[in-house]
């Protein structure tokens, strides 16, 4: 049942992630992006992490996502979708994720898979406790270059006007 | 799903049924919040078509299902039909998380010459240790039913519409989870069947090293969390799209918002979706403040079993689940109440002034709330443990 599940979720996470770089249309993309996340939440809630399956439905599908799709709306799309067109280099960039998933999947068939698989791995205290002993620096930088990223885009943009 | 045949086909059965009284509520609820702002504006309201106008949901269902399937030129197809399906969905799921009463313990029993059990039935379509995240999580996902709705209809007015309602939607979620971050750490859990398991005792909290309880007050979440509950119960106005906020539907401005192009059976799909909105409203209002299924200190899961176990024997453990079952949906049709009270008492507020509301009032003092709450919590675990990060 659960390798059913897990099948049928990982065939919707394939298909709608290639569909967010083959379709014409941005629009498309970004919500094929969304039900790519989806699908993914899907997975962690397979692996039994719960808390870590919402939190990817709160900040990724229910956030980011729909401000992607919110703003490409609003675009006139006519122009991009006539540039959209296959690069000739497609073969090789198949080639290169392919070559790319094959290697995880023999590395990790030759490692031996360690991952976790309980509920009291993935409980919201021990992910909290994670975050703020061990990993504390490196979440504290990621949080740091969030606001680096907010204050670069407010500069890049507003750079161009100098009368306001 | 479960262990054996009879518990997989019990659980399927049950989340149908979940379902399917959701969906079967919102005539019903549609009637009842038109004979009830009738009543509150000295009118009569739907009343000719049988008893107490009763039928008259009936003839408003039919009449769209016998319309013609219609979709615009301009309108992307497929998204046009996937979106009303998607606007049922989130409140669906979430619906289907939140326990409507007491677990049922049942012992093992012989049945057909098959011995069954023990089992433990959930009042709940499913059981998840992280029902809060899972709620916020779904239900942050109904903003694309409203995008996807407006943008595949091709129209201008609807795009409008489906923005207005996305903008509206994620500008009061961030109100909504924050303003539960404070009843989260005062009740410790992310478990709604352990949050009401907390709720169904007195009123306790530990005051510099000492442990009061008030015997006389149930222990629900209001009485921890007035503020957050306010601001929740605001924020859940403004995500289920209801008066005062309904600015997505703003008639006068907006021909009718994101479901200009939409009749026929898929127009009455987005309102089983706003109506679903208001039941897992109402519904978490009454399990995170207000003692989910429990009534302390007459109707709580010990006191019940306790005088079934005397009078009935071996159904105790089935009529305390039945009795705290009606206990919770007394409280959450007291709840629908409130909301169509609003609805009957609140004008609708102008577009910048529900802006300023989500992010100058609401955040900030949800914000403020969490920081507080916090601060108590840390501050009085100090004086019971003696030490900090004990």
């Amino acid at each position: 049942m659960d390798s059913l599940i897990f099948y049928l979720l990982g065939s919707v996470l394939v298909f709608s992630s290639l569909r967010v770089v083959t379709h014409k249309n941005p629009v498309y993309g970004a919500l094929y992006l969304a039900c790519a996340l989806v699908a993914l939440a899907g997975v962690f809630f397979l692996l039994e992490a719960h808390f870590i399956a919402g939190v990817q439905l709160v900040v990724y599908a229910g956030a980011v996502i729909v401000l992607f799709v919110m703003v490409l709306m609003l675009f006139d799309l006519k122009a991009d979708k006539q540039l959209w067109k296959i690069s000739p280099f497609r073969w090789a960039a198949v080639a290169f994720v392919a070559g790319l998933t094959l290697g995880v999947t023999f590395l990790e068939g030759l490692l031996g898979s360690s991952f976790p698989r309980d509920l009291e791995f993935f409980s919201a205290k021990h992910i909290a406790r994670l975050l703020f002993t061990k990993y504390v620096l490196a979440f504290e930088v990621l949080g740091v270059l969030l606001i680096l990223i907010a204050v670069g885009i407010v500069a890049l943009t507003r750079s161009d006007r100098e009368d306001v | 799903m479960g262990q054996d045949i009879m518990e997989s086909f019990i659980n399927g059965t049950k989340i149908l049924m979940i379902f399917l009284s959701m969906v079967g509520l919102v005539p019903l609820l549609v009637w009842a919040e038109r004979r009830t702002l009738a009543l509150m504006q000295s009118r009569l309201g739907p009343n000719r078509t049988g008893p107490l106008g009763l039928l008259q949901i009936l003839a408003d269902l039919v009449k769209p299902l016998m319309k013609e399937d219609f979709a615009g030129q301009a309108t992307h197809k497929g998204l046009f039909y996937l979106a009303p399906l998607l606007a049922i969905v989130p409140p669906a799921l979430v619906f289907g998380a939140i326990p409507f009463s007491h677990p049922l313990i049942l012992p093992s029993f012989e049945f057909l010459g098959y011995t069954f059990g023990p089992y433990t039935f959930y009042f709940q379509g499913f059981n998840l240790n992280v029902g809060v995240v899972f709620a916020l999580g779904v239900s942050s996902l109904s903003a694309y039913a409203l995008l996807i709705a407006g943008w595949s209809s091709g129209n201008k007015y609807s795009l409008l519409g489906a923005l207005r309602a996305a903008a509206q939607t994620i500008s009061y979620e961030l109100g909504l989870s924050l303003a539960l971050v404070g009843l989260i750490l005062v009740f410790n859990t992310l478990d709604f069947l352990e949050m009401v398991k907390i709720q169904s005792g007195p009123l306790t909290f530990s005051f510099f090293g000492t442990e009061k309880t008030i015997p006389f007050l149930p222990g629900w979440g209001i009485f921890y969390q007035p503020v957050g509950a306010f601001l929740l119960f605001v924020s859940f106005l403004a995500e289920s799209n209801r008066i005062p906020f309904d600015l997505p539907e703003a008639e006068g401005e907006l021909v009718a918002g994101y479901h200009t192009e939409y009749g026929g059976i898929k127009l009455i799909l987005f309102y089983i979706g706003e109506y679903a909105h208001i039941m897992v409203a109402s519904a978490l209002m009454v399990t995170f403040y207000f003692g989910g299924y429990t009534f302390y200190p007459f109707l709580t899961e010990d006191s019940l079993n306790g005088l079934f176990q005397t009078r009935m024997g071996e159904w105790a453990g089935l009529l305390t689940s039945m009795a705290l079952f009606i206990t919770f949906l007394i409280k959450f049709f007291l709840f629908l109440f409130v909301f169509m009270w609003i609805r009957a008492t609140l004008p609708r507020f102008r577009y910048d002034q529900l802006m300023d509301l989500g992010w100058k009032t609401l955040l900030p003092w949800a914000f403020g709330n969490a920081v507080i709450t916090a601060l108590v919590i840390f501050i009085f675990d100090f004086f019971k443990r003696g030490s900090f990060f004990g």
